[in-house]
């Protein structure tokens, strides 16, 4: 009897708390001017949760731990998922950072793909995305030889090369604008600035990328480098295994999943650049193509930004930074379940 | 049951202190987020008695430089009439435009908000109010009107560009300044100063910067708007109206070309293919050149250099005809918010800054800029300003034409067409054909 009771209780609890979450979101999205919604929308939320806290059930524990779970999925679904669903929704509108006055369907999609900087642009962070994973790991994983060798004032090494990726990628642009600007050009007399050539351009970002970046990697390498048993190099050492080939036979078989980490790491991040590219070209300098001039530099998240911010078109900027995300899980999630197969158990 | 009674308690404090919390968060939620610099004031108005009319107004200004000019006046119009203002400004990079897409979705817009020109306005029309009625309105032609020739925006200072030029240089070199009305009188000035640039201390006769990352403000805007605006009567917008539709005056554009050609050939060439804002602006301030393609914004940066030469600034003459006129006119306007509650006292604000002594004072000593009203009596000290406001005082200026382009055209598009001309890797023909490709697409 008892039973009963507490059960149309809480039932009628969350039908209340609903009913008031939803008359809350009807004020809100319709904009009647009432106040007290936000008392509405939060004291619902409430309501639905001490009713389904008390509603009598054998799966009360399980009720529990998802209660507990709220908070978590709450701010996880306000920060990550809304916002996603937001931006793909908008994708399909002509939306201009306020408003949207139409659905224009799949308009900015084909926009996106007809237009020859777009393309220029997914070209050219493709090919920069390839030589900086490259040129990271590379540099990274000598460095992290030489860091974990017995060459004196290691652990200094270990902390200067580091130290690069302290400094915001901005200031660390500006830097060295200035150095390719002013600093080179004087050291050969008369030339101009390696700004000011396309090529010269892409290569100057993937210096001061790899500067940046690879004593980052390098510290994870380390540590998989230092996680390789000392008795299985020794044993290799008595079996008469040179330096290098235990290097190649060994070490590197064994720290895979290192590899995995950091070629992910790399991937992502030069896909992603921006900060970097912002200050130190800003999409210069400009490339002939056909007839028409064309930022040689750009990269897709500034040119992401360039098309909201500069052109005003945050509906065809929306499209791009929708398609950005396919592009960039389908790579990631293609390297990573390859690089997984290759990895050795221990 | 003890504990089941200690969960409920403990559930509705927490609800209790959320509600609360929410409840004081949307009443005040306008004025909290607004920041700290707000705070401040706020404080600050607490101990003098305010109220006399009701809240504050706030202003979200987009000249971070002007900010504390501003913010002193806000304070002497507060003590004067009670009204509180307060002025939020944003620039060195922020995205005035994002910014108050932000307030505005977040229902924390202020009352008077800054907006930069035509795209701006399709932008953000709905939320403007009519302002014609007011009694600055008939005192300036530089008040933004909407299609139906309302006045919605409030000018609250006048830029001018062109050429500028060391007069020192000039002087010792035989030039008149006066004479700089066309094509023919530059090529003559540069090639006379070009072969005399060794007695006179210079590198190069002009500074210009051409990089397309960086400076396609430069040139895509501002020079390219000479090709728009220069030689036409206010509001005769023949050249714009062409670029909307996606096509140019191949005969006019020729002619800019040549112009901008010999700019460029005289200019350093180093500074002209990588150089930023900072680096022309330092070696024409230097004393290394002769001639810098900026205006009267760099006059508070002259005291930096200690800047001891007389200087003006000469029309952008690209014609063989004569184009006596600079390039002069708002770079921004304020908007009264349509929505806010306070309009009238913006009004009376507005007005008090655009018609009272203390408010031209503000803008023109304080601020070093022009002021846009004829019934202004306050003149500029400093040498660009001086300059500039004796082609305003003559009426003889032209619009800035190039802010109704299509937004982000210099960045996107034009800009690198100029920086590729500036290289030298394309001739005259390439460079109209090319501007001609790259509006055509840009406008499609």
């Amino acid at each position: 009897m008892e039973q009963n009771v507490r059960r149309v209780i809480s039932i009628l609890f969350v039908l209340f708390g609903v009913f008031s979450v939803i008359y809350a979101l009807y004020l809100d999205i319709f904009d009647k001017d009432a106040g007290g919604r936000g008392i509405l929308l939060i004291g619902g939320i409430f309501i639905i949760i001490l009713g389904t806290y008390l509603l009598p059930s054998k799966k009360h524990t399980t009720i529990i731990n998802v209660l507990f779970l709220l908070p978590l999925l709450a701010a996880f679904a306000i920060t990550v998922i809304i916002p996603f669903i937001c931006g793909i929704f908008y994708s399909f509108t002509n939306w201009n950072g306020i408003k949207f006055t139409e659905f224009v369907g799949l308009a900015n999609y084909i926009e996106m793909f007809s237009s020859p900087d777009y393309l220029y642009s997914l070209l050219i962070t493709f090919i920069f995305t390839i030589l900086n994973m490259l040129s990271v790991n590379l540099a990274a994983f000598a460095l992290a030889l030489l860091c974990t060798s017995k060459v004196r004032g290691r652990n200094f090494y270990r902390a200067a090369f580091f130290l690069p990726n302290l400094i915001g990628g901005i200031v660390l642009g500006y830097v060295w604008q200035f150095i390719f600007n002013k600093v080179f050009t004087s050291f050969i007399a008369g030339s101009l600035s390696m700004l000011t050539d396309p090529n010269l351009a892409l290569a100057a970002i993937l210096i001061v990328s790899t500067w940046q970046y690879a004593g980052y990697i390098m510290m994870i390498y380390v540590t998989g480098l230092q996680g390789v048993p000392k008795d299985i190099i020794e044993a290799s050492g008595v079996d008469g295994a040179s330096g290098f080939k235990s290097l190649i036979k060994i070490k590197v078989p064994m720290i895979a999943n290192t590899f995995t980490v950091c070629i992910f790491l790399t991937l992502v991040n030069s896909f992603k650049q921006f900060d970097l590219n912002f200050a130190i070209t800003n999409g210069a300098p400009s490339r002939i193509l056909g007839m028409k001039a064309i930022a040689s530099t750009e990269f897709l998240a500034l040119n992401i930004y360039n098309t909201a911010i500069a052109k005003n078109q945050y509906a065809q900027g929306q499209t791009k930074a929708v398609v950005f995300f396919i592009i960039l899980a389908i790579v990631s999630l293609t390297q990573v379940s390859i690089g997984k197969k290759k990895e050795v158990e221990l | 049951m003890k504990s089941k009674l200690l969960v409920m308690i403990l559930a509705g404090t927490m609800a209790f202190t959320t509600l609360t919390g929410c409840g004081s968060g949307t009443q005040t939620a306008g004025e909290s987020s607004a920041g700290a610099e707000v705070q401040t004031n706020k404080a600050e108005a607490g101990t003098e008695e305010v109220s006399a009319s009701g809240e504050a107004i706030r202003i979200v200004n987009g000249k971070i430089e002007i900010d504390e000019p501003l913010k002193a006046f806000a304070k002497a119009y507060q003590e004067k009439t009670g009204q509180e203002v307060v002025i939020e400004s944003l620039g060195g990079g922020v995205d005035i435009n994002g910014t108050l897409k932000g307030y505005l979705a977040a229902g924390n817009m202020p009352d008077i908000f800054v907006f930069g020109g035509e795209g701006d306005y399709q932008t953000w029309k709905e939320y403007m109010t009519d302002l014609s009625g007011e009694e600055w309105a008939s005192q300036t032609d530089f008040g933004f009107k909407s299609e139906d020739g309302k006045v919605v925006g409030f000018p609250y200072a006048v830029e001018g560009y062109g050429i500028t030029y060391n007069k020192n240089v000039l002087e010792a070199a035989g030039i008149d300044p006066a004479s700089l009305v066309t094509y023919d009188a530059y090529k003559n000035a540069f090639e006379t100063i070009d072969s005399k640039k060794e007695e006179l201390g210079l590198t190069a006769v002009c500074s210009v910067a051409a990089e397309s990352g960086q400076m396609y403000w430069s040139t895509g805007n501002h020079l390219f708007g000479y090709y728009l605006s220069a030689g036409l009567e206010r509001g005769d917008d023949k050249y714009i109206d062409m670029l909307k539709e996606g096509s140019i005056d191949n005969d006019r554009l020729g002619q800019f070309a040549d112009f901008i050609g010999m700019l460029f050939d005289y200019s350093d060439q180093s500074t002209l293919v990588s150089g930023t804002y900072d680096d022309q602006l330092a070696l024409w301030a230097q004393g290394k050149t002769a001639f810098i393609t900026q205006g009267n914004w760099i006059d508070p940066s002259l005291p930096d250099y200690n800047v001891e030469f007389d200087c003006g600034i000469a029309p952008l003459a690209f014609s063989k005809e004569e184009i006596s006129g600079v390039l002069a006119d708002c770079p921004s306007w304020w908007s009264v918010y349509n929505n806010g509650k306070n309009t009238d006292a913006c009004k009376a604000f507005l007005n008090e800054l655009a018609t009272s002594e203390e408010g031209q004072k503000c803008l023109v000593i304080d601020c070093g800029m022009i002021s846009p009203y004829e019934t202004c009596t306050v003149t500029p000290t400093t040498p660009l300003a001086v300059s500039l406001k004796t082609y305003v005082d003559a009426g003889n200026t032209y619009s800035w034409g190039w802010t109704k382009m299509p937004e982000g055209i210099a960045m996107n598009s034009t800009g690198a067409v100029f920086e590729l001309y500036a290289k030298d890797e394309i001739d005259k023909d390439t460079f109209v054909a090319m501007m001609g490709t790259a509006i055509a697409d840009y406008v499609k």
